[in-house]
This record gives structure tokens, sequence and C-alpha cells, in this order.
């Protein structure tokens, strides 16, 4: 019995018009919720489906709680649970129903009504799925996931439409899947929830892996740490001048300039003198941590949902 | 088992989508019982003459007269305008009127059937005359017009019902295997189901058991229907009808299986669906009979395979005949089913 839940080396997949997965490889370990981030395009969704068994990689090697897809194939589905980025069942099944019939496919299966209570679905076990909210429909696809008692637990943007509310009520049910001693792997596209939930997570874009690491551990390792954000009256000014005139970067982004500093002590007065002169007219200071986002914003230019 | 297990959840999930079970079951009755009651041409089919401005008081109007009221034709007379209108309108087969010193009769080419029998018992009445006026006293053979069992053209809804089975099953297998199953695709329900251990053919067999049974429901209810409202009944074997459900069942299932191959969304199937659909609908013979049609619409769906099937479904259920002389009809459907199953095997997709 290995101690890795999911050991990935080298998996490519190109598709007719793009290099979707160009040569990947991720350790995940028994026990622990890992995250999986990257920008629309970047590649997660394709290496999810190699990884669940979906599609097929052209090339390297995956393996699952120790077993490979060409030879345990079976034993594998058995195993794991998967909530896809969308669920989709009949219309006219309940949610009982549904938990039923997906258990009746599995040798290892959990009672309806303990899943129901634990994605909080009892008063909705009897209605046809197309009564339930956006947020029951998730919580009811995530109970199906778990309908195997299984031992590696995938959800691809658990909590994406939902409202604050309903993925805060998401977050606990992940950390108790967690707790169960069970392994979660996730995608998200909110690096609040990968900051919260994850012990450790994996960046990818292009299709490779640029970074990987705990939360904490990936905003240490930013040469960045602090953000200083001047908030303006209505749309900011070009900040191209005043940056030459620092001599920093300074991102402009809506009402907003970002300015990325490893001492923010030194810059302060500067800011406060240039608020005093006018040549810089914004309301509102802030300095803040560097985030996930900003470790995101540094390593791909990008942010995680443009 | 677990094909049980499907099955059963396919049966409960069709009872309870009420469009699904309006268009399968309601739909086609009401199609039968409205086309059939609309053009029901009664019992006993009738022969009708029309007689234009002939007046029963001139010596030769008599007996002729007098000899046409001894056959089964129904006389209807007009005076000549009224005729002339009707004649217009396309509603009399067969007209007699004055012609010279004696009668002429007018035979309407679309409806030469009845026109010419007609016209055949009206020259057989005057040659009847003429015999009486040289003093001979001609017997007269009865002559009973009847459609046996009421199977034949003469009862509509004899015709149409065996079309309607037929294309029952055409739209089961394009719509409710072929287009479901691309939605399902489209959907990611069959992402869903990847990611568990169910084989795959156990989905699909579920699926298609739960098709059959609800092809032969609507057949079944299709023929009391038929018995109770039009008293046709079928003249053949139930296992030879049943044995042919079943291909037919098969080969448009197969259509559906491949087709759906051929599409990324449902949008469009509906267009490569709807291109063997409407067709097959309107020229293989499911609501007229394709004797009278242009040569040129006959080929052109003589490939299609529901022109073949229906006929040998007429066969069986109007002929009371089994599969002697539907050999080529049979190898049709049955070159069609094994064709498409082989696209299917080799098109299908599950993501």
């Amino acid at each position: 019995m290995t101690d890795l839940a999911l050991r990935v080396r080298g998996i490519r997949k190109a598709y007719p018009k793009v290099l979707a997965v160009d040569g990947l490889d991720l350790d995940v370990r028994r026990g622990e919720v890992f995250g999986l981030l990257g920008p629309n395009g970047a590649g997660k969704t394709t290496t999810l489906e190699m990884i669940e068994g979906i599609t097929a990689p052209d090339a390297g090697e995956i393996q699952l709680l120790g077993l490979d897809w060409k030879r345990h194939g079976r034993e594998i589905r058995s195993r794991i649970g998967v909530q896809l980025q969308s669920t989709s069942l009949f219309n006219k099944i309940t949610p009982r129903e549904a938990l039923d019939l997906y258990g009746s496919y599995y040798p290892r299966r959990r009672k309806a009504e303990d899943l129901l209570e634990l994605v909080q679905l009892t008063d909705k076990a009897d209605a046809y799925h197309v009564t339930l909210s956006g947020g029951q429909m998730q919580r009811l696809a995530l109970a199906l996931a778990l309908v195997n008692d299984p031992e590696l637990v995938f959800l691809d943007e658990p909590t994406t439409g939902l409202d604050p509310q309903a993925r805060r009520g998401l977050w606990d049910v992940v950390r108790q899947i967690r707790d169960e001693g069970r392994t979660v792997i996730l995608t998200t596209h909110y690096m609040d929830e990968a900051e919260v939930l994850c012990d450790r997570l994996a960046i990818m874009d292009h299709g490779r892996l640029l970074t990987a690491g705990t939360p904490l551990g990936l905003i240490q390792e930013l040469s960045i740490p602090s953000v200083v954000e001047l908030t303006f009256d209505g749309t900011a000014p070009d900040p191209g001048p005043f940056a030459a005139q620092l001599g920093l970067a300074v991102a402009g982004r809506g009402d907003a300039w970002e300015i990325p500093t490893r001492d923010p002590k030194a810059l302060l007065p500067r800011l406060l003198e240039a608020a005093e002169t006018g040549a810089v007219p914004y309301k509102q200071i802030h300095v803040r941590r560097a985030t996930l986002e900003d470790v995101f914003l540094h390593l791909t230019g990008r942010s995680l949902r443009d | 088992m677990l094909l049980l297990r499907q099955f059963l959840m396919e049966c409960k999930l069709y009872s309870r989508d009420r469009a699904a079970m309006f268009w399968t079951f309601a739909f086609p009755m009401l199609l039968l019982l409205g086309l059939g009651t609309i053009f029901r041409s009664g019992a006993t089919p009738q022969l009708t003459l029309v007689v234009a401005g002939v007046s029963r008081e001139a010596p030769a109007g008599r007996q002729l007269f007098q000899a046409l009221e001894r056959t089964p034709l129904k006389l209807l007379e007009l005076d000549p305008a009224a005729a002339a209108a009707r004649w217009e309108k396309g509603e009399t087969a067969a007209q007699l009127e004055p012609a010279g010193s004696g009668f002429g009769l007018k035979v309407n080419t679309y409806l030469a059937a009845q026109g010419q029998m007609a016209a055949q018992i009206v020259q057989e009445a005057n040659l009847a005359v003429q015999v009486a006026r040289d003093g001979h006293q001609p017997t007269w053979m009865p002559v009973q017009v009847e459609s046996p069992g009421h199977a034949h053209s003469g009862n509509y809804a004899a015709f149409l019902l065996p079309g309607l089975l037929g294309l029952n099953l055409l739209s089961m297998g394009l719509f409710s295997v072929g287009m479901v199953n691309v939605s399902y695709r489209e959907k990611g329900k069959f992402r869903r189901l990847a990611v568990t251990p169910l084989p795959k053919w156990i989905f699909l067999l579920g699926q298609v058991l739960q098709r059959l049974v609800v092809a032969f429901l609507q057949a079944a209810l299709m023929l009391l229907l038929g018995y109770f409202a039009f008293g046709i009944r079928n003249q053949g074997s139930y296992l030879l009808l049943a044995a042919v459900m079943a291909l037919g069942s098969g080969c448009f299932m197969a259509m559906g299986f491949a087709l759906a191959g051929f599409a990324q969304t449902t949008e469009s199937y509906g267009a490569i669906s709807n291109a063997f659909f409407f067709p097959m609908m309107f020229l293989s013979g499911v609501y007229f009979t394709l004797d009278s049609a242009p040569h040129w619409m006959r080929q052109a769906v003589v490939l299609l395979p529901l022109s073949p099937y229906l006929r040998v479904l007429r066969g069986i259920f109007n002929d009371g005949a089994g599969f002697a002389g539907h050999g080529l009809d049979l190898a049709v459907v049955a070159a069609w089913a094994v064709a498409c199953f082989g696209v299917a095997l080799k098109r299908f997709k599950w993501a």
C-alpha cells in the first residue's frame, strides 16, 4: 500500500489544434485536500479527465491508490468518487432515487439517508431534480460522488455559481469528507476557497505545472509579499508616469492602483507626499499581505477569473 | 440484476415524462382515430353514379333507369348545372348524361377505380335493356361490393394503422433513442456514467429493452383502438407481426444510434435526423398508397427502409400473408439494420 493517493508522471494530451497537457507530474498524499488551480484553458479539465479515466493520455503514467487504469480500471472506478463540473441527471428523478440508482452500480455503498443528511438535502429527498436550486443540485452532485464510500474524491469547481453562504456550507462538507480520512482533489476559481480549504495546491498554465506547495508557502515564496492599494474616486488615472517616477510596477485595475512591494515602510511616505502635493489624487490607501491571487498574477500574468 | 434495475428505472422515469407519454401513446391513437374517421367510407363502400339531365319519363330513359336500379349503383340525379359543379369539384367518379339520341358516360381519371367500375355496370345495364328489347329476359348475377374483413382500402383506417405502426418505430428509433443519446452525451450524462463501474452496455441495453416494451405496448393499444373504433383486425399471424415489429425496432433503433454518431449537439442531430425522417414519413406510404405517385417519387425513397418495411407489415396485417413475396423487402430492411448497427459501433461516441 502506497502513501500516495495519486501519482502522475509526464502525462501529455494533444488535441488536433492544441497541446492541452504537456508533461505534467503530480503527487497527492493520502488524507489531504489538494487544489489544482489555473486560468481557463490551462488544461485543468483535461488533466482531471485523464486522471478520472474519462480520457486516455497520449503518454505518461497515472496511478490512483497505487493502481493502474489499464489493468485495474474497474477497481479504481469503484474506489473513487467524482463530481463533474456539471452533473446531468434526468429531470424527473428524485435525489433519493438518484443516490439509490448510482449506489447500485457499486459493490460498496452508503445509505441514501446518511448522504442526504450530510449534504442537508433531507427535506428535498423526494422532490424532482428539476425543482432543486443550483446550490441544491451541487450538493446532490457531491452526495453522488460519495455514494460508494470512496477513498479518493474529485471535485471539479464544486462551488462555482453558488452564493457566499452556500459556498461556506459546501466548504464545511469538504472538511468533513477530509476528516473522515478521504483524499480530496479539487479545482476552483476562487483563491479564498483554495487558501481556506487546501492543504496543498498546484498552479498550472498552458498545460504545464508552474508551482506546487502549501498556500502559505507559495505566498511566502513570492518575492513581493505586500501590496499597497490606492483607491480613486471613479476610474483610476494612467499609472505609467508615476510608476516610472517610483521605479516600481504599478498595476491599474478599475478604480484602483496596486503596487506590489517588498518594503511598504519605505514606500508609504512617498505615497503620502504624492497625495499632499496633489500629484496623485487618490482617496484611500491600504496595505495588505499578498494573497494567492497575487501569486497567481505573478506566475501567469493573468487574473484567475479573467 | 443491474440490467433489471436499469430497465425498471428507465420505465419509471419514462412514465413521469408526460410529453413523451403523449407523443408516444396518445398522439398516434388520436391520429388513427381522427384520420380514420374523416376518411371513413362506411362499412360497405358505395358506388355513386351521377345522372345529369336525364328524365325518367323519356321512353329511352325509363328502361335504362329500371335496369340501373337493379344494380348496386347509387343513383344521384342532378340537373346539368349541379352535375357540372360537382364534376368540377372532383367528387364525381362517373356521370351519365344525354349524348346524341342516347346516353354517354364520363369517367374521372382521379377516381378511376370507382369510375370504371361504375361505367362497366352502366354498360352492362344498357346491354340488358337492348337484350330485353329483342324479347329476351336477361338474368342478373348479384354483385356485392365489399372490402374483405374491412382490411383493405375500403376502410382507410385499415390502411393507416400498419402505416402508423411503422412510423411509430421510426420516430422511436430516431428520437427516443438517437436524439436522447445525443442529449445525454451533450449534457455530460455519459461522462457521469463513465466514472462509475457500470458497464456501458448495461446502460444501453436497459434503454433498448425499455423502448422495445414501449413499442409493443404502443402497438397493442393501436390494434385495440383499430378493432373497437373501426372493426379492423390483423389478418395474419400475431407471431409474425411481433417478429416484424422486433425487426423494425432493431432497424430503426440502430439507425438512431448510427445518426447519433454524426452529431455533436441536439440541434445538429435534429437537422440530420429530419433529413431521414421527413422523406420517410411522407414518401414511404404511411398515409397514402404510392401506387399512383409520380415515378420519381417512388424511386426517391425506394432505398430507404420504411417503404419496404410497410409493405411487409401490410402484407401480414392487411393480406394475412406471410413473408412470401416480400423477400426483397425484408432483405432491404435487414441490410439497413446491419449497416446502421455497423456504423453505430464505429461512430457512436460516449464523450
